[in-house]
């Protein structure tokens, strides 16, 4: 436990009684804190870890923070240091993958003191004993709600508290929501992280309440903001689509629950992900259909959020490439085309959003006579967002109010402080503002007078929005050649048309008018009338002599030169000299939210006005302790949000979420068993010698009794999964080690190379699997292969007998859809050509008959893993931890074998296991590089830095490491461009 | 140590103890006749399969193993091929794991009966085959190639790869720039472009 001598002098800085409520429990005891959102957790984290941090002679380890909390808390203790000038006093290290070798590591576990380790290195650390556990103080875990019984983080504490009990343990979390999902969500919880205590600070909690709304309460003008029609009407066409989609949803895929499949949920923020998770135990059976239709809700939403954040050229330009994403390669049949693409309401969204940016000039009337064609000359409409003027009126206002009430001098600053939701949305405030400007001083009087010619008067925005236009419309001429350019394939091989059956037609991305018949997802879609049936929405394409005309109508004049051009980047090189020369007073800052670093922003910035842009709940919260730890700052804040909107309801129902998530909580805490620490270690010492009594004698031989328990190498990379954790939960030592060869070894002959379904499929189509095969084999005598599925995905491979559309196999993120059985052409084309296996199936056979020895193992879970390998281990010798790593190495580390068992460390340091550990992902995104075979991947991986190194590289370049036809192959493929003919 | 005599016809090879087994009527793209074999299908020149239900083998468990006894150590690859048709298999499964790998079979598992059968014509198909499709990679289109390349991140998808490449032209383009060049593509929001950035500059190695 923590010292509790009257030690060196600590200084907190908890002003709020919460706060030091909060603080005070935990310095007494052990608890998981879970707080709403935006009440200061982190404040609340670096406090407690300054109290360790003073008293000294400590090892504690914070456990799951990610890099800017990391930063968060190490620039916190500093400050704490430098306020309180405690000796003992020495600040976060933090050690994650890019430094510390294992003696670095060592050494600065030696030294102690506060110390945030990521989680994958922790874990080995742990485990090769590098760190001992029992040397540890005490552990903070953040973000609890990620510990669930697989997690790492879970594997750590677990490790943690079988060798230690006295060392201090608590657990913050922020966000309830995650503790209210499953059964007994909050005891599970507490269980995983062997806590028996849990103390709930929501935003209702009364002394939260108190100390939030005392005297010194924010100023809040709340700004209802309606939108205009065409974007209500987008809205509405939008919500029509998903609407569409979800009865398609329910009529194709009864017998799920579909309670939650409304509408109304569909505002949510995550409603495709949950759709997506109750979808996901039979994802290998839902048709591909389904499967579209999913995306598409994701598509969807995202559409929505863009028409309320982007500017109406921006989300014409967002909605083309939705468009072009979606539209199949010519050649190819419809049933690619997402279904709410012919809807009616999809047509209404397209026209409307091009009417928000231009439009035919006889048609000049805003109602949405949409099916007009347009006429001869095109007229640009440029929109405005309606926040913007409201911001505009809001600014002028704050003006105003500073001018004729000049506030006597307190502590904040009048800085005007404008808040939204991401960086996108800052840099378009950030133009308008400054476009804006510059108008207001051409002409002080008429401010809303537009006088860079265009005829009629024009808000402000028209010159930032003009720019735009400009830009979308040159982006848009060379479309045509990026469709033409990516859909075409150099070289077709045969049989690699996904349906050859289908007509090639190379003229138009769409079948000839007379295949129009075709009904398409039981015929249900309604069509418009005023278009010829079965097109998708992009029917209309504005000649090209209409689009020079408007090009023509929007060049730039003579008040738009002077103004610079958009500014993307910005080498901030010489920032400091640039910003000083700026007074605090009278600067407008536009910022996103950005989590617990807002607080910063506030402390830093004082601000007298904030004006909220996007609504966003912690936010206010966040303003509201800062309101409230000061005395003498006064804020006034501005909040706006769309009336009727999605955005509204999102911000109600994110409140809402998180208040009957801390309710159910509440209920659930009082409901509550006591949670008894699950305690490994004071098993029956009888049963636990029993358990390494090899029972079986065989031929009349040997009673054996090996005194140690069953024993597996891991391969460190595998730490990511979650079978390590549960091997250990399984009472037998993992080990981990670099292998070259494998993934696991369980037993001198028995090595395990796991894949999941996912990993499996890619794998065999890439060669990688062959490759490792073929290595296992040469050094093991039983290699196995551990086809792993997910657990809360179905244990099967086929899906056919639910695939609708059996014609065509797809391969999709899961593989194994409508493997052609059943279906005779497909199979047969399949059968007919070993040489392109359509099949995941196909490619295992293919493996099977290449390497007799090869076997295999199902496994529906990682539970049935660990199952499965506690069976294979039974009556098997240990394997050897020094031997495993070097079988397919060059270099000779036997010198160091001698050493009693191989702990890990020994290991670990005997293969330089830090020189050799390689990152997954660029890896996976290089073999993804046509031509890029597994033996030219290491080559590449070991001779150059990364992806973008590789990307610049010339033919010359690569082909001393890759050879010529390879390099040729690489450079082709990075450098061809989609806009050349 | 194949079947001598036997090699050669192009039919699967059926055991009369498999007469009336539901996935001999989805064996329909090759032949297959009665032989006398020890094994349930001969499905190659040195390959052989064992057929067991999950549901028989609950009920009779010591059957498989007198059939593995009755094969000998006839046949270079033994296929147990496995019908999984009941809820609970996670223990029959442990146990044919480990039978499978003492007697030198390989576990295939398969959820129906066409799915067995489709087995069994894909291991008779590819007899002969060269094991090229899994040895290398697949050729594909620029447009798979490149969907592929830049989904592989989390959280990109194949839109996002659309506007991308539409945007910068090239892939080339696309790396070299700028977080900032890449935030104003539409649909990029910030998660994904430090995805991507972070994904194309990391390094393969983790240096020291």
């Amino acid at each position: 436990m923590p010292p509790e001598r009257a030690n060196p002098p600590v200084k907190l800085s908890l002003p709020l009684q919460y706060q030091q409520d909060i603080f005070t429990e935990l310095r007494v005891e052990d608890e998981l804190v879970i707080l709403a959102r935006g009440l200061g957790l982190l404040r609340l984290v670096t406090n407690l870890l300054h109290f360790y941090d003073a008293a000294g002679n400590n090892l504690v380890l914070i456990v799951g923070a990610d890099d800017r909390e990391n930063e968060w808390i190490g620039e916190a203790l500093a400050e704490h240091y430098a306020i309180s000038k405690t000796p003992l006093a020495r600040g976060l290290k933090v050690i994650n993958t890019e430094r510390a070798s294992v003696p670095m590591r060592e050494k600065i576990y030696a030294e102690g003191g506060i110390l945030s380790v990521t989680s994958r290195i922790l874990v080995v650390d742990l485990l090769s004993k590098l760190l001992d556990p029992e040397k540890i103080t005490g552990m903070l875990v953040l973000h609890a709600e990620k510990v669930v019984a697989t997690s790492l983080e879970a594997f750590i504490v677990r490790i943690y508290r079988q060798a230690n009990k006295v060392g201090f343990l608590k657990a913050f979390s922020d966000s309830p929501e995650p503790f209210t999902t499953g059964f007994a969500p909050l005891a599970n919880m507490m269980r995983n992280l062997f806590l028996r205590k849990t103390s709930l600070w929501p935003r209702f909690h009364v002394t939260v309440a108190e100390s939030l709304e005392g005297h010194r309460k924010a100023e809040v003008i709340e700004l209802e903001v309606p939108m205009n029609d065409k974007m209500r009407e987008i809205q509405n066409a939008v919500l029509e689509c998903v609407e569409t989609s979800i009865s398609e949803l329910k009529k194709s895929n009864t017998g799920l629950d579909m309670e939650e499949w409304t509408l109304d949920s569909a505002l949510h923020r995550n409603f495709d992900v949950s759709i997506r998770r109750q979808l996901d135990p039979i994802w290998h059976r839902v048709s591909f259909r389904t499967r579209q239709i999913v995306s598409d809700l994701t598509d969807l939403r995202a559409i929505l959020h863009a028409l309320l954040t982007y500017d109406a050229v921006s989300f014409v330009k967002y909605l083309d490439t939705i468009v072009a994403a979606h539209s199949p390669p010519p050649g190819s049949t419809k049933h690619n085309y997402s279904p709410w693409l012919f809807l009616d309401a999809a047509h209404a969204l397209f026209q409307t959003a091009k009417s928000r940016v231009y439009q035919g000039r006889l048609t000049n009337d805003m109602a949405p006579s949409l099916s007009t064609s347009f006429s001869a000359t095109l007229q640009p409409v440029l929109e405005e967002q309606p926040k913007w003027i409201v911001l505009a009126d809001v600014l002028e206002e704050i003006e105003r109010d500073t001018y004729f009430n000049p506030t006597p001098a307190e502590e904040s600053n009048s800085v005007i402080l404008i808040m939204c939701s991401d960086q996108r949305t800052c840099r378009q405030l950030r133009e308008y503002l400054a476009t804006m400007h510059t108008q207001i001083d051409s002409n002080f009087d008429e401010q809303m007078e537009n006088t860079d010619g265009i005829s009629e008067p024009k808000a402000s925005a028209g010159i930032f929005l003009r720019r735009k236009l400009r830009e979308y419309l040159n982006w848009k001429g060379t479309v045509a050649n990026i469709n033409k350019n990516l859909s075409t394939t150099p070289n077709t091989p045969a049989g690699k048309s996904r349906d050859s059956s289908a007509p090639l037609n190379p003229h138009q991305g769409r079948p000839p008018p007379n295949k129009r018949r075709r009904v398409r997802g039981g015929g249900t879609t309604a069509l418009v009338p005023a278009r010829a049936p079965n097109t998708s929405v992009q029917t209309e394409v504005e000649l090209p002599g209409q689009v020079s005309g408007l090009l023509d109508e929007i060049q730039p004049t003579a008040a738009e030169e002077t103004q610079k051009d958009e500014i993307v980047i910005d080498d901030l090189e010489n920032m400091e000299d640039y910003y000083e020369l700026y007074d605090m007073n009278d600067l407008i800052m536009i910022h996103p939210f950005d989590g617990d670093m807002d607080e910063h922003i506030l402390e830093e910035v004082r601000p007298r006005y904030i004006i909220m842009y996007e609504p966003d709940a912690a936010f206010i919260r966040r303003v509201e302790v800062y309101r409230s730890s000061h005395v003498g700052r006064n804020v006034r804040v501005y909040f706006m949000y769309y009336g009727g909107s999605v955005e509204e309801q999102r911000y109600l129902s994110a409140v809402r979420r998180e208040k009957d998530a801390f309710t159910k909580l509440i209920k659930e805490k009082g409901n509550m068993a006591v949670t008894i620490t699950h305690d490994k270690s004071a098993e029956d010492p009888q049963e636990q010698f029993l358990r390494t009594v090899n029972t079986r004698i065989a031929g009349g031989g040997r009673l054996a009794a090996t005194s140690a328990p069953p024993r597996v190498v891991v391969d460190v990379r595998e730490f990511r999964s979650a079978l390590p954790s549960l091997l250990h939960g399984n009472n037998i030592i993992v080990v981990p080690c670099q292998l070259t060869v494998g993934d696991y070894v369980l037993t001198p002959d028995i090595c395990v190379e796991r894949k999941s379904v996912r990993d499996l499929i890619s794998s065999l189509r890439n060669g990688r699997l062959y490759n490792q095969t073929e290595t296992m084999l040469q050094h093991y005598k039983t290699p196995l292969l551990l086809i792993e599925f997910d657990q809360s995905k179905s244990f099967t491979f086929d899906a056919f007998a639910s695939a609708v559309n059996p014609g065509a196999s797809f391969f999709t993120d899961y593989g194994f859809s409508s493997a052609g059985v059943g279906t005779s052409l497909p199979t047969s084309s399949s059968l007919a050509n070993p040489l392109n296996p359509k099949s995941p199936q196909h490619m295992l056979v293919l493996l099977m008959t290449a390497f007799p020895r090869l076997k295999i193992i199902w496994s529906s879970s990682p539970y049935q893993t660990a199952e499965i390998f506690a069976e294979l281990k039974k009556n098997n010798p240990e394997p050897d931890p020094i031997r495993a790593v070097q079988l397919g190495l060059d270099i000779d580390i036997g010198t160091s074998s001698s050493a009693s068992a191989g702990r890990g460390a020994d290991v670990m340091a005997a293969t330089g296991i830090e020189h050799r550990i390689f990152n997954k992902l660029p890896q996976d995104m290089l073999s993804a590089v046509p031509g890029v075979t597994p033996q030219a991947l290491e080559r590449l991986i070991l001779e150059t830095g990364n992806v973008h190194e590789i990307a610049n590289m010339s033919v010359e370049q690569l082909d001393p490491l890759v050879g010529k036809e390879v390099a040729r192959k690489i450079v082709g493929f990075f450098r061809k461009s989609v806009f050349e003919d | 140590q194949a079947l001598a005599a036997k090699t050669g016809p192009s039919a699967i090879l059926v055991s009369h103890r498999q007469k009336g087994n539901p996935i001999l009527n989805h064996v329909k793209l090759l032949p297959w006749e009665y032989e006398d074999i020890p094994a349930d299908y001969v499905i190659g020149r040195t390959t052989c399969a064992l057929f067991l239900s999950l549901k028989y083998h609950r009920l009779h468990p010591e059957y498989i193993y007198s059939r593995i006894r009755s094969l000998g150590g006839k046949y270079n690859l033994r296929i147990l091929l496995t019908m999984v048709d009941i809820p609970n298999h996670e223990d029959s499964l442990k146990e044919l794991s480990k039978t499978s790998i003492v007697n030198n079979l390989t576990l295939i598992l398969c959820w129906s009966a066409p799915e067995a059968a489709h087995y069994l014509e894909l291991f008779k198909s590819s007899e002969n085959a060269q094991p090229t499709a899994i040895r290398s990679q697949q050729a594909q289109s620029y447009k798979e190639s490149l969907v592929e390349f830049v989904t592989t991140p989390r959280s990109i998808n194949k839109s996002d790869a659309a506007s991308l490449i539409s945007t910068f032209g090239s892939l080339q383009n696309a790396i070299n720039a700028q977080p900032e060049q890449i935030n104003t593509v539409p649909g990029w929001g910030e998660k994904k472009v430090r995805a991507w950035t972070h994904a194309v500059r990391e390094d393969f190695r983790i240096e020291t």
